[in-house]
């Protein structure tokens, strides 16, 4: 396994990243600085970071409503992120997605998105262009237990694999469907169950070990660029928050959640650097403020953005209609 | 210039992009060997392969998405589905995604993607295979809406669809695809929000749509007869839509009668009156009147389906009250 | 009162295999009717109470609802009493609880790590190993039905013990005189620094490999002893090879599917009941019958002993045909 020193510390900047921004976006939220719906990815970072951790710039991914945690890994720019759930000029979307619909287009990201299931199916689109257009790019396709019961899962992967095509369906188990725990909402319990109805490779990885998703996702992912096909790992993981900033999760039992905090991916990670004289506590430390002072940096940057011109609101619905929309 | 059917003007500027452009490609329900539901992409898949001509399961929302995140990645993907109807089952895909992707996004995606739709009443093939579904999709911010009524509009439209960098939603009435017309084969693409005017009169302005347009052609002969001479608007795209050329005829005419085989209430001919009291009222001299189909789901008795949607005598009844 | 166990992990069969070595994953519904089919033949052949362990997905609970509803359940079945954490610390318990309550035979559905799993909590009954992935040296695959036939002449004494068992070896794995862990078949000592996805495959990274049974034939890690030396129950001795020294290369088949070209040199008998050290200068794992579990440190030393201390194992078909032999199948 090709996993030296600085490609761990590289996943475990990622993770704080991640975890960084979450964190001030919930407290952001609960200020009132951020509208909308917010939901986070606090407590799955490694499923992303994993997974992403192996794709090159110009491979894809599609993400969904719980997203901001795969444009990081994706390399997206906190600074732009933040400017976006501000709803300003400067954000990725220029003020016109939000926190459901953040994406850097320009790094494969091909939308989150608000409708539960619906990456799947333009993943499957753009493993088909890939193939279609003789390159070696794949796409991870990032979607929630929720989705599995939806009809995009189905068609997505038959027809992924009736054409065998570069996608890497990973499912960020969490164990609820909003509300709803995953033993009310299907009659299995490990997603990678329904990938032999379409003759694809299933796999069940730990999805709060860094390690464990890593390696899931490289053979995937090698697999998809040999022209051998889709693959589905299911990344059994748990958000520490409610499906949105707001919900009060009333419905995880204590137990529960302490069972799966004790599980955080994070100082998992910690304690093996530590372990392995990867990096010492205080060159920890250091990564820590300098990604702390990014975030601090990107909400300032959010903060004095200016808001989109009233104007813009016709702009980027078509390439080439504007004015005529406004009529 | 040669004479084609509309479904072979359709299948004509598909295969004329498709051997310009290797990135274009078309997907559908039985749309390879079988050559499509209603024949258009007949003898397609021999030229171009099953790659670029590509059977997919019957999965409506796995077309279409499969189009967007295609689009979105470098290619021009053409979608068939059999029938509008069926969008229903993947209108999340066209409705939620490929239609906002762009703005979702701030721009930086765009979506050179058609969607093509064959619609219409007329087959007896009953209620889940016969309707007229424009408005619903005319009102979604982010698809552009077609629909021909003769083969050289169908073939330059095609061509300007297929090179539009944005999501296209071609309809195509099924009762059209035998029509035959001149078709210039080296002729450029057809703008968007260009109307024509399909024949010229002074008592009364008709703007129809699809199939509708030939009706409206039939009463035209009838009632030129009795003196009355109809000026008929065609569209061509409901999204963008040509105001200036409506504005212009109901400016001469002063008399608005909008006919279209959708259900009536809610209907893209609601849309056409709206815009016009709203904008164009002054030169009006009496109520606009629309001529739809009765407000029921499209009966399958031949007897009841004929009663349902309008034709050219509904029309010379309607145009001589009017005038 | 005539009592089995059934032990059943729903996490098996699931694993990285998948897509490393072209194994298919194991639906747990699956596991269901396996269940259902081992209550059935041993409810058919006199058992008279089963004891099942809880899980997460609920597998011996489905098991008694559709059985109840298809009206064929008559046995009785409970479903044992304690917390359930969904990790191997399950299995473990279940296998002592049922050890404690008096069960006669076990059987147990998974993979190597679920038998690794019961042997920790249970020495003194015997257990019947069903296999639920491709990749497995120590649970076989067999028929639920077959198990629960075996399971029953078992628990009603048909069959000489002695004969029809075997008192199977395990590796214990020793640091500072304290036992930390066991494998029954295989320890495999690799450079990697981390458990990840627990299944090991890349042998690159491999140095030693330790057995108490090796053949050909038993797909997995302890081939690369089996290719050079076959070594059964009945030899009072385990093995253990260095890989990436010497000059003789071999073929092995380390997992189902997977043909690896392997040096090795001549494997080192490995005497029963004798300790032997282990020094490492180098940061790696131990993957204790094909998934990785103990991660150790340069300089530690550890001690590692072959001991016939391992589960009983029962022979499913010597087991069946010496109960055939005294009638067991004949009708009272």
């Amino acid at each position: 396994m090709d996993l030296n020193n600085n490609k761990i510390i590289e996943m475990y900047t990622t993770m704080k990243k991640i975890r960084e921004f979450e964190n001030n976006a919930s407290k952001l939220f609960a200020e009132g600085q951020i509208h909308g719906f917010v939901h986070l990815y606090i407590g799955e970072e490694a499923v992303a970071t994993g997974v992403c951790a192996n794709l090159r710039e110009d491979d894809y991914i599609t993400s969904t409503h719980r997203g901001h945690g795969h444009i990081i890994a994706k390399g997206g720019d906190v600074k732009y992120m933040m400017a976006e759930l501000y709803g300003r000029e400067t954000g990725y979307c220029k003020g016109k997605g939000g926190s459901m619909h953040i994406a850097d287009a320009t790094r494969g990201i091909l939308g989150a998105n608000g409708i539960v299931g619906a990456g799947q199916n333009i993943a499957t689109g753009a493993g088909l262009s890939a193939k279609l257009r003789g390159t070696d790019q794949v796409c991870a396709c990032f979607f929630g237990d929720g989705s599995t019961n939806q009809g995009t899962f189905h068609e997505s992967l038959n027809l992924a694999s009736i054409w065998r095509l570069p996608v890497i369906f990973v499912c960020e188990n969490n164990l609820y469907g909003i509300s709803m725990h995953q033993s009310r909402h299907q009659a299995i319990q490990d997603i990678a169950d329904r990938a032999v109805a379409y003759n694809i490779p299933g796999v069940v990885v730990d999805g709060n070990d860094i390690f464990a998703v890593y390696e899931a996702a490289k053979e995937a992912i090698e697999r998809a660029r040999n022209g051998q096909g889709p693959s589905l790992i299911e990344c059994k993981t748990y958000r520490h928050h409610g499906h949105f900033e707001g919900d009060p999760a009333k419905y995880k039992p204590a137990e529960e959640v302490a069972e799966w905090m004790s599980k955080d991916p994070i100082p998992r990670l910690i304690n093996y650097m530590i372990d392995n004289n990867i990096l010492s506590k205080e060159e920890l430390t250091e990564i820590d403020n300098t990604i702390s002072k990014e975030i601090k940096e990107a909400i300032k940057f959010a903060e004095e953005s200016p808001w989109p011109p009233i104007e813009s609101v016709v702009e980027d619905i078509y390439t080439d209609i504007v004015e005529e929309v406004r009529k | 210039m040669k004479e084609l059917s509309m479904m072979e003007a359709i299948r004509e500027a598909m295969t004329k992009k498709m051997r310009e452009d290797p990135t274009v490609f078309i997907m559908g329900e039985d749309v390879g060997a079988f050559g499509g539901c209603f024949g258009v992409t007949s003898g397609m898949y021999e030229e171009f392969g099953q790659e670029r001509v590509r059977d997919t399961p019957i999965s409506e929302g796995a077309i279409i998405g499969c189009a967007v995140g295609a689009a979105a990645t470098g290619t021009r993907p053409i979608a068939e589905l059999m029938f509008i109807d069926f969008v229903t089952v993947g209108a999340d895909q066209l409705v939620n995604q490929a239609a906002k992707m762009r703005y979702m996004v701030g721009g930086k995606i765009k979506l050179p993607m058609v969607v093509r739709l064959p619609l219409g009443a007329g087959t007896r093939a009953a209620a889940q295979h016969s309707q007229s579904l424009e408005a619903w999709i005319a009102h979604i911010p982010g698809l552009k809406v077609v629909y021909p009524s003769v083969p050289s509009d169908a073939y330059g439209l095609m061509l300007k669809a297929i090179e539009d960098d944005n999501p296209v939603v071609f309809l195509e009435h099924k009762i059209l695809y035998g029509v035959r017309g001149e078709v210039d084969e080296n002729a450029k693409p057809i703008e968007f929000g260009k109307a024509d005017i399909k024949r010229e009169g002074k008592d009364l302005t008709v703007a129809a749509t699809g199939r509708m347009v030939h009706e409206a052609l039939k009463a035209a002969e009838e009632l030129s007869k009795e003196g009355i001479e109809i000026e008929i608007f065609d569209p061509r795209t409901l999204f963008p839509f040509d105001k200036e050329t409506l504005f212009k005829s109901i400016e001469k005419t002063n008399k608005l009668l909008i006919v279209s085989e959708e259900n009536k209430r809610g209907s893209f001919a609601g849309e056409i009156s709206a815009i016009v009291a709203e904008e164009c009222f002054d030169y009006l001299d009496a109520p606009i009147r629309r001529l739809c189909s009765v407000n029921s789901p499209v009966p399958f008795s031949p007897v009841l389906e004929d009663y349902y949607m309008p034709n050219a005598k509904d029309i010379i009844e309607a145009a001589k009250a009017i005038v | 009162m005539k009592k089995i166990g059934i032990i059943a992990n729903p996490a098996s069969g699931k694993d990285i295999r998948r897509l490393v070595s072209h194994a298919t994953v194991v639906d747990n519904n699956e596991k269901i009717n396996i269940v259902k089919r081992i209550i059935l033949a041993s409810q058919g052949t006199g058992v008279e109470e089963i004891y099942i362990m809880p899980d997460t997905f609920l597998i011996g609970h489905k098991a008694i609802e559709d059985l109840t509803l298809s009206k064929e359940l008559k046995v009785s079945v409970n479903i044992l009493k304690m917390d359930v954490h969904g990790t191997l610390a399950d299995t473990i318990r279940a296998a002592k609880l049922m050890e404690d309550i008096g069960v006669d035979v076990i059987v147990v559905l998974g993979g190597d790590g679920t038998l690794r799993a019961v042997a920790k909590g249970n020495s003194k009954v015997p257990i019947i190993g069903i296999s639920t992935g491709t990749n497995n040296v120590y649970p076989k695959m067999i028929e639920g039905t077959v198990a629960g036939m075996a399971a029953s002449v078992i628990a009603m004494n048909m069959c000489d013990k002695n004969n029809t068992c075997i008192k199977d070896k395990r590796i214990e794995i020793y640091k500072n005189s304290n036992l930390l862990d066991i494998a029954l078949v295989d320890c495999v000592i690799s450079r990697q620094t981390f458990v990840g996805s627990k299944a090991i495959w890349d042998e690159q990274d491999i140095v030693k490999v330790i057995v108490t049974n090796a053949h050909p034939a038993a797909i997995g890690f302890s081939t690369i002893v089996g290719v050079r030396k076959i070594i059964t129950d009945a030899d009072d001795f385990g093995a253990s090879v260095n890989l990436n020294v010497g000059d003789d290369y071999y073929v092995a088949p380390i997992a189902a599917g997977t043909m690896k070209l392997i040096r090795i040199d001549e494997p080192e008998i490995l005497k029963i009941g004798e300790g032997y050290k282990i020094e490492f200068n180098f940061n790696g794992v131990m993957a204790l019958d094909g998934e990785r579990e103990l991660i150790f440190k340069s300089g530690e030393i550890y001690e590692v002993k072959i001991t016939r201390n391992g589960p009983i194992r029962v022979d499913v078909m010597k087991t069946i045909e010496s109960a055939q032999e005294i009638g067991f199948f004949k009708s009272k």
